[in-house]
């Protein structure tokens, strides 16, 4: 290991640590977001549909640094209350990544049979216990690349969090580059933790799918 | 009331948009009766069938399963369903269940048996059907036959008044026909009440108690099998007979 990193490691890690706990947070936020809201999408509930879908395309719209911008300063400008710059990043991740889950979760949902609710509606199933029993799971199966795509993609964005001050890997590295002065060695090395960190997040989500697909 | 049919179908009326599919069925059920409905495809068949236990809507006329309105504002559509199997083209069995789980699942959230409860009648149903060593298997690992056994299995795990029964063959190669029909011989025989879409001849001159031919949304023809199949008394029904059964 570089001397530089060896010299910073424990800063470093906190960085790391920081990125993994701010990631943890989004996707599982994000992911009970996305199920809420594709799921209200696909029943389209009266008004709540017009609502999610207002929010799922201002989200796809928008780029994630003005997202968190708004998450750090417009909403508690707006609503008179105090956040932290990794609370506000956490908020701006889930909102972010909750939009696009939405989306992969409301194709799977599509995706399911219809004569196949009316195979559980037969069996004097309610429309509820049809969408938990049956639709949900095989559409959850079906989307688990799909999550996996967008839970890789995040934890990549995570690194934006520095630009409102959260020092996460990137934001750490930032700062001791600015000490030391090793551009090619500190971020060539931060974008191996990237690296690694994302391949075993993949390989996490094939091993599920592989024991979970659904097999017609 | 115990002496009405246990389905009564008066001047059902339907249509999707301006194309009519249903122009004024009648027709009763009685307990223990078994009737084949057939004509030519998209003569509202299984429209009809659907209608019975109210997965398809329908604009004027009425049914009543077991004395209950189907189309009623205040009728509880998933009690009475449950009273009324079905068994569809496609198996329709949930593909991300074992065989077991799939026999298990409405008896558990429905009729709010016991997991043990549910499971043990389960098994007992595959044992019917002649699947007892397929319990833990995966739909998608079972033969067409097969898969529409276990969903003759769970239409019967809800102990149902009468089962419906959309074209349970259509879908099947040849040699997996027979064990489905043999199946469904067999309910028969024991006095289940049946509604079969079907365009198995064989089964309807040994099975049924009555025929009913329809064609362009109509019901043509109402009549003991043995009557249908030796003097059709409609030109039409002689047509459809003509047809399916010259080769």
């Amino acid at each position: 290991m570089p001397d530089v990193i060896l010299k910073n490691l424990p800063f470093l890690l906190q960085g790391l640590w920081l990125t993994l706990t701010l990631s943890v947070w989004s996707i599982a936020l994000g992911t009970a977001l996305g199920l809420v809201v594709g799921t209200v999408r696909f029943v389209r509930l009266p008004v709540l549909n017009a609502a999610a879908l207002v929010y799922v395309e201002f989200i796809r719209g928008t780029p994630l640094l003005v997202v968190l911008f708004i998450t750090y300063f417009a909403l508690p400008a707006l609503f008179g209350y105090h956040t932290t710059a990794y609370r506000a990043a956490v908020l701006g991740f889930v909102l972010f990544i909750g939009a696009y889950l939405a989306e992969d979760f409301r194709s799977g949902l599509r995706a399911v049979r219809p004569t196949l609710i009316q195979a559980g509606l037969a069996t004097g199933l309610t429309r509820w216990q049809v969408l938990r029993f049956i639709i949900l799971p095989q559409a959850i199966r079906r989307v688990l690349p799909s999550l996996f795509n967008q839970y890789v993609r995040l934890i990549k964005f995570t690194s934006v969090a520095s630009v409102i001050g959260v020092t996460e890997l990137t934001g750490a590295g930032l700062l001791v580059n600015a000490r030391e002065f090793q551009p090619v060695t500190i971020l060539a090395s931060i974008a191996v933790v990237y690296l690694v960190v994302c391949m075993l997040l993949s390989l996490a989500g094939r091993a599920l799918y592989a024991r979970f697909a659904v097999r017609t | 009331m115990t002496d009405e049919p246990t389905i009564v179908i008066r001047d059902l009326h339907k249509s999707y948009g301006t194309t009519q599919v249903l122009r004024g069925c009648s027709m009763n059920v009685a307990r223990g009766e078994v009737v084949v409905v057939c004509g030519p495809s998209g003569s509202g068949k299984s429209t009809l069938i659907k209608c019975i236990n109210g997965l398809e809507g329908f604009q004027s006329g009425s049914i009543r399963v077991e004395g209950v309105e189907v189309g009623g504002k205040s009728t509880n559509l998933p009690k009475l369903r449950a009273r009324v199997g079905m068994v569809f083209q496609h198996f329709e069995l949930y593909p991300h269940m074992s065989v077991l789980d799939n026999i298990a699942l409405a008896q558990v959230h429905v009729l709010k048996r016991t997991r043990p409860a549910a499971r043990e009648r389960a098994r007992e149903l595959l044992k019917r059907v002649g699947l007892q060593e397929k319990a833990d298997a995966m739909p998608a690992d079972l033969s067409g036959g097969q898969q529409q056994r276990v969903a003759i299995a769970r239409a019967l795990a809800l102990d149902p008044q009468a089962i419906l029964f959309d074209e349970p063959t259509s879908a099947l190669d040849p040699e997996m026909i027979h064990e489905v029909l043999q199946v469904m011989t067999e309910l028969a025989a024991e006095g289940m009440t049946m509604v079969v879409v079907t365009h198995e001849m064989g089964f309807a001159r040994r099975v049924a108690h009555r025929v009913v031919f329809m064609d362009a949304g109509e019901i043509v023809e109402d009549a003991p099998s043995e009557a249908f199949f030796s003097a059709p008394k409609t030109q039409r029904a002689v047509e459809f007979l003509s047809k399916i059964l010259a080769h």
